[in-house]
C-alpha cells in the first residue's frame, strides 16, 4: 500500500475531511482529527450531532462520500481504511463495541469472546469438521487466552453461562473482552456507559484505563456520560451538527464557549 | 468401572454413537420376528430425513436463512445419481460426488442472491428456484423419466460389492452418525460461531472479522450437501424416484422436523424426524376415528409448527430435557429426605 | 399484432388474479410485518366453500361467491384471532413459518371437508366475446380485468382518503407509535386478515374455471402473487400490484414467443437476476440500518 501517505510518528488514526450525507442531510461535515498512539481519546456531541454515523465511517459500516481515513495497521504500515471490506478492518487492529450491546444470546459468554478472535483461527472447513489435533490445539490456546480476559475483567466465574438473561452491565463486560481478543492497536467503544449506574461508571473508568495500560492499545470513546469522558480521556473532540466545534484536554473543552453553547443552549434559547 | 462410564458419559460423541448402535439392531429384530419388516424401511426413511433436516438446521437454525428449495435440491439428487448409475452405468463412488457437487453449485448461486435481498425475501427466492426444479423434473423426460418415475437398485461398492437391504439399511446408520458427529465438531468451533454470529447480529459478525458472503455460500454449500447426501441415499434405499415427490410438501415437513424436533440440536433433529415421517404411520393411524383422517398427519405436523413456536420455542428435545431435569430433582429431593 | 393483442387482454386476466392475491399479501405484510405464505392455502379452502355453496345448495353463483366472501372473512379473523394476536415476541423467520404451517392445516382439510374429487367451478359468463382491435376477448375475461380493477381502485381509495385507510397505513408505518396515537391497530390487523382472504377467494374463484378445484388449486397464484411483491417491492401498497401485472403479461409473452416449456422457468430466474440488482423491487427503496 505503497500509494497511501504514511501517518507522522506517534499517530495512529488520522481522519480529514469526512463528510457523509443521507438524502441530502449532512450527518458528518467535513470533519477531521487526529488519534496518537496509547491515547484515550472522547467524541462527544449533543444527540445527533453525528458522533456514531462519524465512527460507523470509521469502521466501514458506511461508506463516506468525501474524506480519508489513514489507520497504523498491526503490521505498522499506514493503510487507508475506506479501501477496506468492513470484515477487514478488525484484522488491521482497529475493533469496535456497540451501543445496544450485540452479542448471541444463545452462546456462553466463552463462545461470545471466542468469536472476537475469529480471524486468528487458521483451521479449515475439514479440520473444523474432523476436528484435527492441530484444531484442538488451536482451539485449547485460544480458549485459554479468552479465560486470561475474563479474568482480567472479573467475569472468568461466568465464562459458561449463555449470554441471554445476563444483566447489562455483564454484556458490556462480555464485548469489552471480545474486541480484546484481537489484540488491537485502537479499540472504539460506542456509548459503553449507556445503562450502567454509577458505581458501574466509575468502575469502567479503570478498566478502560487498564486496558490501555495493559494491551498498550489506543481508545477512542463516544460517550455521552461527560463525568466518564472527563475523568478519563486524555484529548476530547467536540462535534455538532456534523461539524468540528473544538479540541483539547478535559479542562479546555470544558471552558470553552461553543461545547457550552452546544450542549446547553445560548442564553437567548434558555428564557 | 465408575471411571470408565462418567469417561464414556463425557465423550462428546456417545450420545450419537449410542443412537447409531440401537438403530442397527432394528434389521436383526426383524429377523428375529420382533419387530414388523416395515420397521427396516420406515427407520432408513426417517434416518434419511434426519441427514436433510440437519442440512436445513443448519442453514436455518444455526445460520438464521430460511430455505423452500429443499425437497428440489433432494430431489435434483436422487435423479442425477439414478440417471448416473442406472442409465450411464457409472460406479456409485463416482455418483455419489457428482450428485453432491452440482446440487452444491446451484446452491451455491442462490446464496450469492441470499446477500443482496433481505431475509424475509429469501424464503420467496429459495420457493421459485424449487418451482423452477420442479417444473424441470417434469420435462426432462430422458433423465427423469418424467412423470412415470425411475427405478434404482442398491448400492454397489468397488463395482462388485453389492449391499443388500439390511446392508443399505446398515450404509445409512453409518451416514447419519459421521454427520451427527461432523455437524457436532464444526458447530463447536470458530465455523459454527461464525455461523451463530451471523445469525445473531451481522452487524457484530462484520466487526468480528466474518465474512458475510463466504459464511451464507458455506451454509448454502454445507447444507445442500447434506440434502443431496440424502437424496441419493433415498433413491438407492427405497430404488424410485418420482417427480410429484419433491413439492414444496415435503420441504414443509422438512421445515415441521426441524421446528417440533429442536431447532439448533441435532438429536432434537432425529427425534423430528421420527415425529413427523414414522409417529404417522406406527400410531397416529392405529387410532380409532382419528387414524382414518386422510392427511391427519400433516395437519397435526402444521398445528405443531404453530404451537411449539408460541408456546416452546426449543421444541421437542427440550420437553425431553426439561423432563429429563425434573426426574433428575425429584430422584435428588427424594435422597436428600432419606440423608 | 392481434395475437399480441390478444396474448395481452389474456394475461391482464391472470394479471388480475395475481394482483388481488398479492394486495392480500402486501396488506398483511405491512399491518402484521409477516409474509404470508398461506394466502394461496386459504384461498384454495375459500374456494372450496364456494364450489360446495355452488354444487351442493345449488346456489348461484354470486351468491355463492358471497358465501365464500364471508367465509374468508371468518377464516381470516379466526387466523388473527388465534394465532398472530400471540406472535408480538416471534421473529420474523419464526412468524413466517407459521404461515408455512397454516398451509399444512389447510391443505390437509380438504380431504376431510370436501372429500378427495376434483371438482369445477363454472366462469361468471359462459359464453360471448367482443372484438377489441382484431383480438376476442370473452365476456369473463372483461368481467374479471374491470371486477379486479374497480375492487383495487375501491381498496386503494379507502386505504388513501378515508379514517379508515388512515389507521391501516399508521399501523403499516409503525404500529407502536399507531397504537400510542389511539389507532386500534388490533381492529385494523383484524380487518387486514379478513380482507385479504376475502381478496384471497376472489382470485380464487376467478382462477377456479381454468383448472380444477384441488388442494393445488392457488399453488402457481400464491407463487406468482409473492414473486409479484419481490419484483414491486414490499414498501408499497401498490408495487406489488404492479408487479402482479407485469409478472402476468411477461408470463404469458414468454410461454407464447419462447417457449411453452420453459418460459416458468425462464421468469422466474430473470426475476431471480433482477432482484439481485435491485433488491429493493421496482417501487422499494434502500432502508439504511442503523448499528
Amino acid at each position: 500500500m505503497s500509494h497511501v501517505q504514511p501517518l507522522e510518528k506517534g499517530i495512529i488514526l488520522s481522519i480529514e475531511n469526512l463528510s457523509i450525507s443521507f438524502g441530502g442531510i449532512k450527518a458528518v461535515d467535513n470533519l477531521s482529527f487526529q488519534i496518537k498512539e496509547k491515547e484515550i481519546f472522547g467524541l462527544i456531541g449533543p444527540n445527533g450531532a453525528g458522533k456514531t454515523t462519524a465512527f460507523n465511517c470509521i469502521t466501514q459500516f458506511y461508506k463516506p462520500n468525501h474524506g480519508s481515513i489513514r489507520f497504523l495497521s498491526k503490521k505498522d504500515v499506514t493503510v487507508e481504511l475506506n479501501e477496506h471490506a468492513v470484515h477487514e478492518i478488525i484484522g488491521l487492529g482497529l475493533v469496535r463495541t456497540f451501543q445496544n450491546v450485540e452479542l448471541i444470546r444463545e452462546l456462553s459468554i466463552l463462545d461470545n469472546v471466542l468469536v472476537g478472535a475469529h480471524i486468528d483461527y487458521k483451521t479449515g472447513l475439514f479440520g473444523a469438521m474432523v476436528k484435527t489435533r492441530k484444531a484442538k490445539k488451536e482451539e485449547e490456546s485460544l480458549r485459554l487466552e479468552a479465560m486470561k480476559i475474563l479474568q482480567f475483567l472479573g467475569i472468568a466465574d461466568k465464562a459458561m453461562w449463555p449470554v441471554g438473561g445476563q444483566p447489562y452491565g455483564i454484556l458490556k463486560k462480555v464485548e469489552l473482552a471480545r474486541t480484546l481478543m484481537c489484540a488491537p492497536r485502537l479499540i472504539i467503544l460506542d456509548e459503553p456507559a449507556a445503562g450502567l449506574n454509577d458505581v458501574e461508571t466509575l468502575g469502567l473508568a479503570d478498566v478502560i484505563r487498564t486496558i490501555r495500560n495493559e494491551y498498550n492499545c489506543a481508545v477512542l470513546l463516544v460517550e455521552h456520560d461527560m463525568r466518564l469522558v472527563m475523568d478519563v480521556c486524555d484529548t476530547i473532540c467536540a462535534i455538532n451538527f456534523g461539524k468540528f466545534l473544538a479540541k483539547g484536554s478535559p479542562k479546555e473543552i470544558k471552558l470553552n464557549k461553543d461545547v457550552q453553547v452546544a450542549y446547553l443552549g445560548t442564553q437567548e434559547d434558555q428564557v | 468401572m465408575k471411571k470408565l462410564l462418567a469417561q464414556i458419559k463425557a465423550y462428546p460423541y456417545t450420545k450419537y454413537i449410542l443412537l447409531g448402535l440401537v438403530l442397527a439392531t432394528i434389521p436383526s429384530l426383524v429377523y428375529f420376528d420382533v419387530l414388523k419388516s416395515s420397521y427396516v424401511t420406515l427407520v432408513g426413511v426417517v434416518m434419511i430425513y434426519t441427514i436433510v433436516s440437519l442440512g436445513l438446521n443448519l442453514l436455518l437454525g444455526w445460520s438464521g436463512l430460511i430455505s423452500l428449495g429443499t425437497a428440489g435440491f433432494m430431489g435434483l439428487a436422487a435423479y442425477i445419481s439414478a440417471y448416473m448409475t442406472m442409465n450411464l452405468k457409472m460406479p456409485f463412488e463416482v455418483t455419489l460426488i457428482v450428485s453432491i457437487l452440482i446440487p452444491v453449485a446451484i446452491s451455491v448461486l442462490v446464496g450469492l442472491i441470499s446477500l443482496r435481498i433481505e431475509g424475509l425475501y429469501l424464503a420467496i427466492a429459495t420457493l421459485a428456484v424449487s418451482e423452477i426444479f420442479r417444473k424441470t423434473f417434469a420435462e426432462f423426460e430422458f433423465i427423469t423419466n418424467g412423470f412415470s418415475g425411475k427405478s434404482v437398485r442398491y448400492p454397489t461398492f468397488f463395482g462388485f460389492f453389492k449391499l443388500d437391504t439390511t446392508m443399505t439399511y446398515l450404509l445409512l446408520v453409518v451416514f447419519m452418525v459421521v454427520i451427527m458427529i461432523l455437524i457436532h465438531n464444526l458447530i463447536n468451533s470458530h465455523v459454527g460461531r461464525a455461523l451463530n454470529a451471523m445469525r445473531g447480529s451481522e452487524a457484530a459478525a462484520q466487526a468480528m472479522g466474518i465474512n458475510l458472503l463466504k459464511y451464507r455460500l458455506l451454509a448454502f454449500a454445507l447444507a445442500t450437501a447434506l440434502t443431496s447426501t440424502a437424496g441419493i441415499l433415498y433413491a438407492h434405499f427405497i430404488k424410485y424416484v418420482e417427480p410429484s415427490k419433491w413439492n414444496l410438501g415435503l420441504s414443509l415437513n422438512i421445515l415441521a422436523v426441524i421446528i417440533i424436533g429442536g431447532v439448533r440440536s441435532i438429536i432434537g433433529t432425529f427425534v423430528g424426524s421420527l415425529v413427523v415421517f414414522a409417529v404417522p404411520d406406527l400410531v397416529l393411524k392405529q387410532i380409532p376415528y382419528f387414524g382414518k383422517i386422510p392427511n391427519f398427519a400433516y395437519i397435526i405436523n402444521g398445528i405443531l409448527i404453530i404451537v411449539v413456536i408460541l408456546y416452546y420455542p426449543a421444541g421437542l428435545i427440550r420437553v425431553f430435557n426439561d423432563g429429563k431435569d425434573a426426574v433428575v430433582k425429584l430422584f435428588k429431593k427424594s435422597r436428600g429426605k432419606t440423608v | 399484432m392481434s395475437t399480441f393483442i390478444q396474448l395481452v387482454t389474456r394475461s391482464l386476466e391472470t394479471g388480475s388474479i395475481y394482483a388481488l392475491a398479492a394486495l392480500g399479501i402486501i396488506i398483511i405484510f405491512r399491518t402484521s410485518s409477516i409474509t404470508h405464505f398461506a394466502q394461496g392455502a386459504m384461498a384454495m379452502f375459500n374456494t372450496f366453500v364456494v364450489t360446495i355453496f355452488y354444487i351442493n345448495f345449488h346456489m348461484p353463483l354470486w351468491m355463492a361467491l358471497l358465501g365464500g366472501i364471508a367465509s374468508a372473512f371468518l377464516s381470516g379473523f379466526l387466523v388473527d384471532f388465534l394465532i398472530i394476536r400471540h406472535t408480538k415476541k416471534v421473529s420474523p423467520v419464526a412468524k413466517q413459518i407459521m404461515t408455512l404451517g397454516l398451509i399444512m392445516v389447510f391443505v390437509g382439510v380438504i380431504p376431510l371437508f370436501f372429500g378427495v374429487e376434483p371438482l369445477n367451478l363454472p366462469k361468471f359468463f359462459n359464453s360471448g366475446e367482443i372484438a377489441f382491435l382484431g383480438a376476442k376477448i370473452s365476456y369473463n375475461g372483461l368481467f374479471n380485468i374491470s371486477f379486479g380493477l374497480i375492487l383495487m381502485f375501491v381498496l386503494f381509495y379507502i386505504l388513501q382518503k378515508t379514517k379508515w385507510g388512515l389507521a391501516v397505513r399508521t399501523t403499516a408505518s409503525n404500529d407502536v407509535v399507531a397504537r400510542m396515537m389511539g389507532v386500534p391497530t388490533r381492529k385494523v390487523t383484524m380487518a387486514a386478515w379478513a380482507i385479504a382472504a376475502g381478496l384471497g377467494v376472489i382470485a380464487g374463484v376467478m382462477n377456479a374455471p381454468t383448472t380444477t378445484v384441488t388442494p393445488n388449486l392457488m399453488d402457481s397464484v400464491q407463487l406468482n402473487a409473492l414473486i409479484a411483491c419481490v419484483l414491486g417491492g414490499f414498501q408499497t401498497f401498490y408495487g406489488p400490484v404492479l408487479g402482479a401485472y407485469i409478472i402476468g403479461i411477461v408470463k404469458n409473452l414468454f410461454v407464447y414467443y419462447i417457449s411453452s416449456v420453459w418460459g416458468d422457468q425462464l421468469l422466474y430466474i430473470s426475476i431471480l437476476v433482477f432482484i439481485v440488482f435491485r433488491p429493493h423491487g421496482l417501487i422499494g427503496k434502500k432502508v439504511i440500518k442503523k448499528v
